[in-house]
C-alpha cells in the first residue's frame, strides 16, 4: 500500500528529555532509511527544522502533559492527525515525571531560588491521554526501537499492533534469565508490561517497570514479595512503584 | 538390547566425539542455575544438574519459532530440521516430551514440531541430584518414560548406558564402551531408586483420587480464590513447564513491508489475555477473566483434564513451577494436597 503513497508522520514533544526521539536516530542507517521508503517525516525537531500545519497520518507525541498551557497544542495535533500515538513512557503513562506527583516541595529542592519562575508552573505529570484521545502507545523509557518498527509496520498495513498484556517474567523465562529474586534481589517485572524482551534483568539489573503496569497489576502481592522475598522495608515496598508507574497505581489521586 | 558401560574417565572423549558428529544440547551452568545449551566443549557439561530453568522441549519446540516466511502472496515453509543430540535429559522430562509427541501428532499433525523432534536423538539420564521442589517420584507412577533413544545412569565408576533404539546403539560407536556387568546393572537400579527417594516433596494420593477430587473442587470458589490471592498472572508457571504446549501465532513484516514471517511464541494460560477472543466489531470476550479462574484452569489441566488422553496426569513433578513462582503459590503438591484435605 505504502509503495503508492507514503504515510505522513510527525513527532511532537512535551514534558520529556526527548530521549525517545534520539533513540529513533539510534535505529541505524539501514532501518531508518528502510522506514523512510514508506513514511515521510514532516516534523521532527531532533533532526529537522521544518514544521507543518498540514494533515498528518500518524502523530507521535512524546512527553507528558504537565501544563494546562499545552492542552491547546495537543488538541490542535489531535485535530489534524488520523492516529495519535503516545511515544515513550512520559507520553504513555506520565513516566518518570510523575514521580513528583505525590510531593509538593520538589520545586524548592530542584530549582532553589528559581523555584517561582512562571514556566515551572506545572500540574501533575499526566499521560497525553489525559488531554486528548490516544490511539496506541509505544511504551518504555526509552521506547523500544524494535517495537517502534513493529508498530509502524502494522499501522502502515492498517492492522492493530499487538502490545503484550503480560508481565516481563514471560520474557525473562523465555530467554532463561536467572530471576532477580533467585539472586537475592528485587524486581518489578512481575507487574510490568512486557514487550521489550527483558533486557535489564538479562544485564543483571532489576526491571523498573518503565513500560508501565499490565492492565491488572497485583499491587498488594508486589508489596508482599518486595518485603518477604527482597527484604524491603514496608515503606520502601509501598513506594517502589512510584518511579515509572505513579499514575497507574490504585492510590493515584 | 544389551547394556553398556562407560568409564567416568572416558566420558569427555565420548561427548567430544558426539559434538564433532552433530550439535549436542546438554545441561550447562548459568549463574546459580542450569540451562540446556549447545555444547561447545565437554568441559561445560554439567550432568550433576538438579533442574534446568526451561525444560529440554525447547530443543525442538523453541520459545519463538518461525513457522513460515512470506513475500507478497507466496509463503515458504520454515521447516528445516537439524540432526541433533539432546543429551542428559532427566527421566521426568522424557515423560513430558512423550506427552508433547502425542499431542502434536494428534488431529492436525504439527510438522513444525514433529520434523524437529524426529531429527533429535535423546539421551536420557537418571537424575544425579534432585531440585529443592521436585516430586517426580510420586506423580503419574504408572507412566514410564518412553521417547528416549538411550538411558544413562551414573554409578560409582562411570555410567551404565542402555540403548533403546538403533540411534541409541549407534552412539556407542563414539566412545569406549564395554558390556555392563550384572553387578553394574544392579548398582544402576539401586541408584535409580535411591535418587527417586530423595524427592523432597510428595503427593500422597493416587492419580485417580487426585483427578476425581480436583474435578469436584471446580466450584469451590473459596479454595481457588484463596490459593490465587498473590498471583501476578505472570505466566512463569506455564512458561517453565515441560508439559505446557500452548502458543500464540503472529505475523511480522520486514522493513520492505511486502515480505515477513509468521512465527509462534509460547503462550501462558495464567496471563490475563490468554482466553480473550475477538468478537469482531462487538469487541472482545475473556472467558477466564478472573485470576482465580486462570489459576484453577492450570491445575485442572495438570491433574485431570488430559488424563484420559495421556494415560496419566499432565504433570511430571519436575517442580519448575514451584521454584519459579515468586510469591511461591504455584506448587502443585501444595495445591493438590490442600484440595485433597478440603
Ligand atoms: S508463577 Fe505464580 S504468580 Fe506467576 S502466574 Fe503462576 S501462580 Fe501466578
Ligand atoms: S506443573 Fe509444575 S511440576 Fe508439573 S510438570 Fe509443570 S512445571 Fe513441572
Amino acid at each position: 500500500m505504502s509503495a503508492v503513497k507514503k504515510a505522513r508522520v510527525a513527532f511532537f514533544d512535551f514534558t520529556c528529555c526527548e530521549g525517545c526521539q534520539i533513540e529513533l536516530t539510534n535505529l541505524g542507517q539501514d532501518v531508518f532509511l528502510g522506514l523512510l521508503e514508506h513514511i515521510e517525516i514532516v516534523e521532527f525537531r531532533e533532526a529537522m527544522s521544518e514544521q507543518t500545519k498540514e494533515r498528518i497520518d500518524i502523530a507521535f507525541v512524546e512527553g507528558s502533559f504537565s501544563r494546562e498551557a499545552d492542552r491547546a497544542r495537543l488538541e490542535e495535533i489531535r485535530a489534524r492527525s488520523n492516529l495519535v500515538i503516545a511515544y515513550g513512557a512520559c507520553a504513555a503513562t506520565g513516566g518518570i515525571n510523575a514521580l513528583k506527583n505525590h510531593t509538593t516541595d520538589y520545586k524548592k529542592f530542584v530549582y532553589s531560588k528559581d523555584a517561582n519562575m512562571p514556566h515551572l508552573d506545572s500540574h501533575n505529570a499526566l499521560p497525553v491521554s489525559a488531554a486528548i484521545k490516544v490511539d496506541f502507545a509505544v511504551n518504555g523509557c526509552p521506547m523500544d526501537r524494535n517495537e517502534f518498527v513493529y508498530i509502524v509496520s502494522h499501522l502502515l498495513h492498517g492492522k492493530t499492533p499487538v502490545i503484550p498484556n503480560h508481565p516481563v517474567c514471560v520474557e525473562c523465562k523465555k530467554r532463561e534469565t536467572v530471576c532477580r529474586y533467585h539472586l537475592g534481589d528485587h524486581c518489578m517485572g512481575v507487574i510490568a508490561r512486557a514487550g521489550c524482551n527483558a533486557p535489564c534483568p538479562a544485564d543483571g539489573i532489576p526491571c523498573e517497570a518503565c513500560r508501565g503496569f499490565i492492565d491488572q497489576p497485583n499491587e498488594a502481592a508486589l508489596v508482599k514479595v518486595l518485603v518477604e522475598k527482597a527484604g524491603f522495608s514496608n515503606d520502601r515496598a509501598k513506594n517502589k512503584s512510584r518511579m515509572f508507574t505513579a499514575n497507574l497505581r490504585s492510590d493515584v489521586k | 538390547m544389551s547394556y553398556f558401560f562407560l568409564k567416568e574417565s572416558d566420558l569427555k572423549d565420548f561427548v567430544r566425539k558426539l559434538i564433532s558428529s552433530a550439535p549436542v544440547i546438554a545441561p550447562v551452568a548459568r549463574k546459580n542455575k542450569f540451562v540446556f545449551a549447545d555444547l561447545e566443549s565437554p568441559d561445560e557439561l554439567r550432568l550433576d544438574y538438579d533442574i534446568t530453568i526451561l525444560p529440554p522441549k525447547k530443543a525442538f519446540f523453541p520459545p519463538n519459532q518461525t513457522l513460515l516466511s512470506f513475500k507478497e502472496n507466496k509463503a515458504t515453509s520454515a521447516i528445516r530440521p537439524r540432526e541433533q543430540i539432546l543429551f542428559g535429559v532427566h527421566t521426568y522430562d522424557v515423560k513430558a516430551i512423550d506427552m508433547l509427541d502425542l499431542l502434536f501428532a494428534e488431529n492436525n499433525a504439527d510438522n513444525n514440531y514433529l520434523a524437529n523432534r524426529k531429527a533429535t536423538t535423546i539421551v536420557a539420564m537418571t537424575p544425579q541430584a534432585v531440585s529443592g521442589r521436585a516430586f517426580w517420584e510420586s506423580v503419574g507412577k504408572t507412566v514410564q518414560p518412553n521417547g528416549h533413544d538411550a538411558l544413562m545412569t551414573k554409578i560409582r565408576e562411570g555410567y551404565v548406558f542402555e540403548p533403546r533404539t538403533p540411534q541409541g546403539t549407534r552412539l556407542t560407536k563414539s566412545g569406549i564402551f564395554s558390556q555392563a556387568s550384572s553387578g553394574q546393572l544392579d548398582e544402576a537400579s539401586k541408584c535409580q531408586s535411591e535418587i527417586a527417594a530423595k524427592c523432597p516433596e510428595k503427593l500422597s494420593h493416587s492419580t485417580r483420587e487426585i483427578s476425581d477430587k480436583m474435578r469436584a473442587s471446580f466450584n469451590n470458589e473459596k479454595i481457588w480464590h484463596t490459593a490465587s490471592l498473590d498471583c501476578f498472572s505472570c505466566g512463569t508457571c506455564n512458561i517453565v513447564c515441560p508439559t505446557c504446549y500452548c502458543f500464540d501465532v503472529q505475523d511480522q513484516w520486514n522493513l520492505d513491508q511486502v515480505s515477513g514471517a509468521r512465527y509462534r511464541t509460547w503462550d501462558a494460560c495464567l496471563t490475563e489475555d490468554f482466553a480473550k477472543i475477538s468478537l469482531g466489531p462487538a469487541g472482545a470476550e475473556n472467558f477466564r477473566e478472573e485470576r482465580a479462574e486462570r489459576f484453577r484452569h492450570r491445575m485442572m489441566r495438570k491433574a485431570t483434564y488430559l488424563n484420559s488422553r495421556l494415560g496419566g496426569p499432565a504433570c511430571v513433578g519436575c517442580g519448575r513451577c514451584s521454584e519459579g513462582c515468586v510469591p511461591d503459590i504455584a506448587d502443585p503438591v501444595k495445591i493438590i494436597n490442600n484440595v485433597m484435605e478440603s
